[in-house]
């Protein structure tokens, strides 16, 4: 890999910088709005962080749009379930903006059994003058107000308000793996272990049930729904990836309970490369549509594969992440990496995608020039507005200088969840706790 | 034998994780207990089918009447190892027999047609069985509290039926694969003669098989 791939500038920023690690401010989901103007993060304590992007000024043309905190609120709150006697955490495992249809704007959250839908608004204007109470909200005394006065609305300092307009709860009885939004922008989909149910957004008490796999009986169970998503234009289709490494796509105009599939996408085993632990490295932990609908990308422990929707017998790519470590999977079993789940994301224009791994590296696939490169999210390695440098891991024989070895690698510092905005060159890279966002600098 | 010790190695872990997977936040997660049963029944099939080679290369008698004397329980991996074995006369276990016709090519090497002897079990009676879960640590503690469960035998059950039909199911056709893989070096091993342990710690062996098996409860 040439080192003079990555000829872009990039600029970079910090934000959510933690001086140690608690568990609760770990980021498990990441996601930008349907503009871009607008980049959600959910963590293991149950909170939301909206950043909101600076709007450029021609003042300072070098800070071009950088991402503050807009709004921060607690969206679940961990509960206990009397019934089964279990915790329910609250780390939020997705968050999915809906488009914006007016001023407020409004997202999904979802913990392991609870999706909430949020209203986040801003209030730059508040009533002032009445009569009843004084500035300070104190009541007054009914005997000393003598005139009648009608409140009127001044400017405020902006306040962003995040209100939860729904809760949908109570329909699952597995951990809620995925949601999804409708391209109808009327309901959405909700996934877990073994079933999926569709909602309307406008109501909370009753869902649909449209996917099954629960066996008659579970002790054959043999495998499970890992992620789900809608087609980004079709209303009526869906894909579901399962720990057995397939993909199904389902329409919903052929029965009210998709349990049949339409396609189904899966690819021969390679028997070289059979182990002990094929069947966890082969299990799905993201599937995602292209912004065209014409393609999916699904990704499992060691590889990105996108699959064309007209070809079912195999993938038309398939982008090894880090292979190297297909020799260590027992330690990997050891110390539990090898369930870690990774998501992967496409540019707008669906001809790179990204995904990331250990050692709070993350990898890009450009799709036409077949080119990779592996970045670092780290901040020894990232000033404010200095060039990535590309990184590369030594598998064997000679290590060469600035090249890491597989043994070095820290797997403590993974790179589960990343974000690309719909339509510019900025990504948003989520290591344990700390949030990194890296802009392509255009001349 | 080192196929056999890494096997056993990682049965263990995955016990070891199933039960602790419990105790974390947020209850017992289903993939994860699928993942980590599906790596533990590899595991046992290859430690099942190592050690069977093992036996046949030392040529040791088969044990059947241990078996047919305890049709009630029929310890799980018994049922796993026909998955390896050639075809065994005068099986008495009826998945034996199903699989001597739908499967001659899981044969290993060694010509000794027996049936399934992966591990002998003397007392697989239900008294030893209590034995065996009071005596162990972890493992076994993961099993006091379970109520005995059907699970794993069903599973054995499925898995023999599917055989004859010539499909290759998941696990059967693994062991074959890691048969093949580590033929070359368990032949090695049995020529050298008896295992280091002697044979009175084989039921040490098998009892950790026994509950190990049954960890693989439904949740």
């Amino acid at each position: 890999m040439e080192e003079d791939i990555d000829t872009r500038k990039i600029n970079n920023s910090f934000l959510r910088d933690h001086s140690y690690a608690t568990e609760a401010d770990i980021i498990s989901t990441v996601e930008f709005n349907h503009t871009g103007e607008l980049l959600a993060t959910g963590d293991k304590g149950g909170r939301v962080v909206i950043f909101q992007r600076e709007q450029e000024s021609k003042n300072q043309p070098h800070r071009r749009g950088e991402y503050n905190v807009y709004s921060t609120f607690q969206s679940h709150e961990p509960e206990f379930d009397y019934l089964k006697s279990l915790e329910i955490e609250e780390k939020i495992n997705k968050i999915r903006w809906l488009p914006q249809q007016n001023a407020a704007y409004f997202l999904l959250s979802t913990n392991d059994k609870t999706v909430k839908l949020w209203k986040v608004s801003e209030r730059d204007k508040r009533p002032e003058g009445y009569n009843l109470k004084d500035e300070d909200g104190r009541l007054r005394d009914p005997s000393m107000i003598t005139m009648l006065r009608v409140p009127v609305l001044r400017p405020m300092d902006l306040m962003v308000e995040a209100t939860p307009r729904r809760v949908f709860a109570n329909a699952h009885t597995y951990h809620i793996n995925s949601i999804s939004v409708n391209s109808d922008y009327e309901t959405y989909m909700s996934a877990d272990d073994l079933r999926i149910n569709l909602w309307n957004f406008e109501i909370t008490n009753q869902s649909f049930n449209i996917v099954d796999i629960k066996p008659a009986n579970m002790e054959e169970l043999t495998e499970v729904i890992t992620a789900a998503e809608f087609h980004p234009h079709h209303c009526n289709t869906f894909v579901y990836s399962s720990s057995k490494g397939t993909i199904r796509l389902c329409d919903m105009r052929a029965a009210a309970l998709c349990d049949r599939h339409s396609k189904f996408f899966e690819e021969p085993e390679d028997p070289s490369n059979r182990s002990f632990f094929s069947e966890i490295i082969s299990s799905i932990s993201d599937v995602k549509f292209s912004h065209s609908g014409r393609y999916i990308m699904t990704r499992d422990y060691l590889t990105v594969k996108v699959w064309d929707l007209n070809m079912e017998n195999r993938p038309i790519e398939t982008y090894q992440v880090h292979d190297y470590l297909r020799s260590k999977l027992c330690s990997l079993y050891e110390n539990d990496c090898i369930f870690d789940k990774f998501e992967c994301v496409w540019n707008g224009s669906d001809s790179v995608i990204m995904t990331g791994s250990y050692n709070n590296f993350f990898r890009m696939f450009d799709r036409n020039t077949k080119r990779d490169v592996t970045l670092e999210a780290s901040r020894e390695n990232s000033k404010p507005r200095a060039i990535l440098k590309p990184r590369k891991v030594c598998v064997g024989g000679k290590r060469r200088k600035d090249e890491i070895s597989v043994d070095s690698l820290d797997f403590s510092k993974k790179i589960l969840h990343t974000a690309w905005h719909p339509s510019e060159n900025i990504i948003a890279v989520a290591a344990t706790n700390n949030l990194y966002i890296f802009q392509d600098k255009v001349n | 034998m080192e196929a056999q010790k890494e096997a056993q190695r990682i049965m263990t872990m995955s016990v070891w994780k199933l039960y602790h997977s419990r105790l974390q936040r947020g209850g017992l997660r289903l993939h994860r207990s699928l993942q980590l049963s599906l790596v533990m029944r590899s595991a046992r099939e290859l430690y099942l089918s190592a050690k069977l080679e093992e036996a046949e290369a030392g040529g040791e008698a088969p044990c059947t009447p241990e078996q047919s004397a305890d049709p009630g329980q029929p310890p799980p991996e018994e049922r796993a190892a026909p998955a390896d074995c050639a075809a065994a006369p005068g099986a008495t276990e009826p998945m034996e027999t199903q699989e001597s016709g739908g499967e001659p090519a899981l044969a290993p090497a060694s010509p000794g047609k027996r049936p399934a002897r992966g591990v002998s079990l003397p007392g697989a009676g239900k008294g030893s069985r209590k034995r065996r879960s009071s005596s162990l640590d972890k493992p076994g503690a993961a099993e006091a509290g379970l109520a005995p469960s059907k699970k794993a035998r069903l599973e054995e059950e499925a898995e023999g039926e599917r055989q004859p039909q010539g499909q290759d199911g998941p696990f059967p056709s693994l062991a074959k694969v890691l048969q093949h893989q580590f033929a070359g070096r368990l032949r090695s091993g049995p020529a050298k003669g008896p295992d280091p342990p002697t044979p009175g710690c084989r039921p040490g062996d098998g009892a950790v098989l026994n509950i190990l098996v049954r960890a693989v409860v439904a949740f």
